[in-house]
C-alpha cells in the first residue's frame, strides 16, 4: 500500500496529475472508488483483489475531465477498457496516467498506451468460469425456454439504467432510450419496453464490451445482464477471431468492412 | 395504541389467515440472486425472516413503477372512450416492512395527499395495511437513529411486531390494524418492554446540528468532491422508500393507447432538461445535491418532515458506493 501511495504522491508532486481515481475502504469495509485531489488524501488509497469497479467509466465524466491531468488506478478490466476506448478515439481531451498493481504487488506506472496494450495482451483475462457455466446452461435450453428465461429476468428490470451508467463503453451523450422524437424505446418499465432496451443495449455493445461484468454485478434487481454481451464476445471470437480491448488498432466486428469477408451477402 | 402478544408458533397461522381472507399479502422473499424483495406470497413458508433490509422498499404497492392513469380507444363515431378503472385495486397487506419503511409511508401520504390529493395514491393507500416487524439486526448502512427514528418505532405502521424469543410483542396503532387482528391468536400482553430485542443502531450525526447547517449547505464547496463518484443512474431513487419523482408517458397510437405514470429520478441527466435543451441542473454535482437537499431541507420546508428515513438502501445499492450520511456530514461541516 505504501509503495502505491508513495508513487501517487510523487505524481502529484511533480505535477503529472492533479486528480487520482483509485480505491479506498468504505465504512462497510469494501473497497470503493475514491477521488484524490489533495496530497493529504493519499493515505486513503488502497488496492486489493476485491477492487472490482471499472474506474475507466469516470474518464467520461465532465467533472473528472475538468481536472485535465488524471491518474487512474486500473485493474485488468479497466486496462482493457482503456485499450478499447483508445481504439475508439476517446480521451483526446485529457492527459491520463495509468497505474496498476501486478500479481507481485509491484506498482506499475505506464508511460503510454502502447505499454498498457502490451501488459493487457500478456495478462489477457479468460472469460469468468461462473459466466461460462451460466452461459452453458442457457445454451442447453431450448430456444423457447431461453426466451422465457430472459423475459422473466427482464420483466423485473426497473430501468434504473445503472447498468448503462457503470459501463465504460456506454458513453453516448444521448442514449437511444432518451430519444423521444421519435420514441424508439418505451420509457415505462414493462416487459416489452424492457426487452427492447436490453436488446438495444446489447447490440450497441457487441464486440465492444470488455467483459468486466460490472453491469451484472451492480444491477439492483440481480439480473445477469452482462451475459448477453459476454456471449456476443464469445461468438465474435469464434466467428471472426476478434477480441475487445485487446489492441489499440483493433476494429470491432460491427464497425469493420472487409471486401474478402467470408459471408457472401456483404458484397 | 393497543398492546398484545402472540406466540411465535402462531405467527404463520396469523399470516396464512390474512392470505385466506382474500387480501393480497406482500412480504419479503429471498431470491436466487441473494437479495430480498417484497413480493406477493401465498404462505408464510415463502417469507424471509432473516434479512436486514429488502433491496427495494414497499412503496410500489401505493406508488407502482408504472401506474396506468387511463386508457383510450377511438370509437366508430370518431369520439374517444376513456377508461380509468381502479375498482380492482386489491386490499393489500404489506408484511415485514421495517420501522423506517413504515415511517416513510407518512411522508408519501403527505406528499401525495396534502395538496391536490392524488386519487390513485389515495385509493391504494386506503386499501393497504402495514404490518411492520422491528429490526433485531442492523448493518453499517443503517442510520434511522440519526434521522429521529429507531429500530422499534411505530410511526406509520398499523401493526408493529417485535420478536421477543418465543413470542411477539404486538403494537396496534390504528383501527385498520385492529380489523385484521385475529382475536383468537392474540392475548393481552404482560410484557414490559421490547427495547432489549431491538438492534443497536449507532447515531451517525445529530439531526439538530444538521438542521441548522443544511440551511447554508447549498453553497458548500464539498458537493463537487462528494458527488465525484456519482454516475447518474436511478438506483438510489428507485430503491428509496421516499423518492416520489415521476414522469408521465403516453404509449399507443391515435386509435388507442394509455397514459402512464412512471418512476423517474433526479439523478438522471434528462430529468430537468428543458425542451429547449437548456438544463438548469447541468451536471451530476447539481443533481446529487438536489437529491440530498430535498431529503434534508426542502421536504422539511414543505412538509415539516426529513424525508430520509435512514434505511440505508441507497448506500447498499449505489454502484459507486456513495454514502448519503457521509455526504451530508461533509457538506455540513462547520
Ligand atoms: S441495472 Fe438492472 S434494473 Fe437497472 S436498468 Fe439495468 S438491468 Fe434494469
Ligand atoms: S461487462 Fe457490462 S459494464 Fe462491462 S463493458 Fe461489458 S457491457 Fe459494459
Ligand atoms: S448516488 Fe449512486 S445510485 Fe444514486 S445516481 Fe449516483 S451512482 Fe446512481
Ligand atoms: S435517501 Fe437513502 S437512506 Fe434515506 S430513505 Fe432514501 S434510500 Fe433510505
Amino acid at each position: 500500500m505504501k509503495l502505491l501511495q508513495n508513487k501517487v504522491a510523487e505524481l502529484f508532486e511533480n505535477g503529472t496529475i492533479n486528480l487520482m481515481i483509485g480505491f479506498k475502504e468504505a465504512l462497510t469495509k469494501q473497497p470503493v472508488p475514491c477521488f484524490i485531489e489533495k496530497a493529504s488524501e493519499i493515505e486513503q488509497l488502497i488496492y486489493t483483489k476485491d477492487c472490482k469497479n471499472n474506474l475507466s467509466v469516470y474518464l467520461h465524466k465532465p467533472e473528472v475531465k475538468q481536472a485535465g491531468k488524471i491518474g487512474i488506478l486500473a485493474n485488468i478490466a479497466t486496462l482493457r477498457a482503456l485499450v478499447q476506448l483508445t481504439s475508439e478515439n476517446q480521451f483526446w481531451d485529457i492527459e491520463k496516467t495509468v497505474l496498476t498493481v501486478n500479481d507481485k504487488e509491484e506498482v506499475i506506472v505506464f508511460s503510454d498506451m502502447e505499454e498498457v496494450e502490451a501488459y493487457v495482451q500478456a495478462n489477457f483475462p479468460e472469460f469468468s468460469e461462473e459466466d461460462l457455466k451460466l452461459l452453458d446452461y442457457l445454451e442447453s435450453l431450448s430456444r423457447e425456454d431461453r426466451w422465457k428465461y430472459w423475459t422473466e429476468q427482464f420483466s423485473a428490470c426497473i430501468k434504473c439504467y445503472a447498468c448503462r451508467a457503470v459501463c465504460p463503453m456506454c458513453y453516448c451523450p444521448q442514449c437511444t432510450v432518451e430519444c423521444n422524437q421519435p420514441q424508439w424505446i418505451k420509457t415505462s418499465a414493462q416487459t416489452t419496453g424492457n426487452l427492447e432496451w436490453h436488446i438495444m443495449r446489447a447490440m450497441h455493445l457487441a464486440g465492444r464490451c470488455i467483459n468486466c461484468g460490472e453491469c451484472g454485478r451492480i444491477c439492483p434487481v440481480g439480473i445477469p445482464v452482462h451475459l448477453l454481451t459476454v456471449k456476443m464476445n464469445q461468438d465474435l471470437f469464434k466467428e471472426f477471431g476478434t477480441k475487445s480491448g485487446f489492441a489499440l488498432k483493433g476494429d470491432y466486428a460491427l464497425n469493420s468492412f472487409k471486401p474478402d469477408d467470408k459471408e457472401g451477402f456483404i458484397k | 395504541m393497543e398492546i398484545k402478544t402472540i406466540t411465535s408458533a402462531n405467527i404463520p397461522v396469523f399470516f396464512n389467515n390474512l392470505v385466506k381472507s382474500g387480501k393480497v399479502v406482500v412480504a419479503p422473499v429471498l431470491k436466487k440472486s441473494g437479495k430480498v424483495f417484497f413480493e406477493s406470497v401465498q404462505s408464510y413458508d415463502q417469507v424471509s425472516t432473516d434479512y436486514i433490509q429488502t433491496a427495494f422498499s414497499a412503496k410500489s404497492v401505493v406508488f407502482p413503477e408504472v401506474e396506468e392513469l387511463f386508457s383510450y380507444t377511438k370509437k366508430e363515431d370518431g369520439d374517444f372512450e376513456f377508461r380509468n378503472d381502479m375498482s380492482n385495486v386489491p386490499e393489500t397487506v404489506i408484511w415485514g416492512l421495517r420501522p423506517c419503511d413504515s415511517s416513510a409511508f407518512n411522508y408519501l401520504t403527505d406528499f401525495f395527499l396534502k395538496e391536490n390529493p392524488d386519487t390513485y395514491f389515495k385509493l391504494r393507500k386506503e386499501r393497504t395495511t402495514l404490518i411492520s416487524v422491528s429490526c433485531a439486526k442492523a448493518d453499517a448502512a443503517c442510520f434511522c437513529t440519526s434521522v429521529g427514528l429507531n429500530p422499534g418505532n411505530v410511526t406509520g405502521s398499523d401493526i408493529l411486531l417485535t420478536a421477543m424469543g418465543d413470542s411477539y410483542y404486538v403494537e396496534i396503532s390504528t383501527e385498520k390494524g385492529k380489523s385484521v387482528i385475529d382475536t383468537a391468536l392474540f392475548t393481552d400482553s404482560t410484557e414490559k418492554s421490547k427495547e432489549e430485542f431491538l438492534a443497536k443502531v449507532e447515531t451517525k450525526f445529530s439531526m439538530d446540528e444538521i438542521r441548522e447547517r443544511i440551511q447554508t449547505a447549498y453553497d458548500s464547496a464539498e458537493w463537487k468532491h462528494e458527488s465525484m463518484g456519482c454516475l447518474g443512474c436511478g438506483a438510489c431513487a428507485f430503491s428509496c422508500p421516499t423518492c416520489t419523482c415521476f414522469d408521465i408517458q403516453d404509449e399507443g397510437s391515435q386509435e388507442s393507447g394509455k397514459r402512464l405514470r412512471c418512476w423517474d429520478a433526479c439523478g438522471f441527466g434528462q430529468f430537468t432538461r428543458h425542451a429547449s435543451g437548456h438544463n438548469p441542473k447541468s451536471n451530476q454535482t447539481a443533481r446529487r445535491r438536489q437529491r440530498l437537499m430535498h431529503k434534508f431541507k426542502y421536504s422539511v420546508e414543505n412538509f415539516g418532515i426529513v424525508s430520509c428515513v435512514g434505511c440505508g438502501r441507497c448506500i447498499r445499492v449505489c454502484p459507486a458506493h456513495l454514502n448519503i450520511f457521509e455526504n451530508i456530514l461533509n457538506v455540513t461541516k462547520a
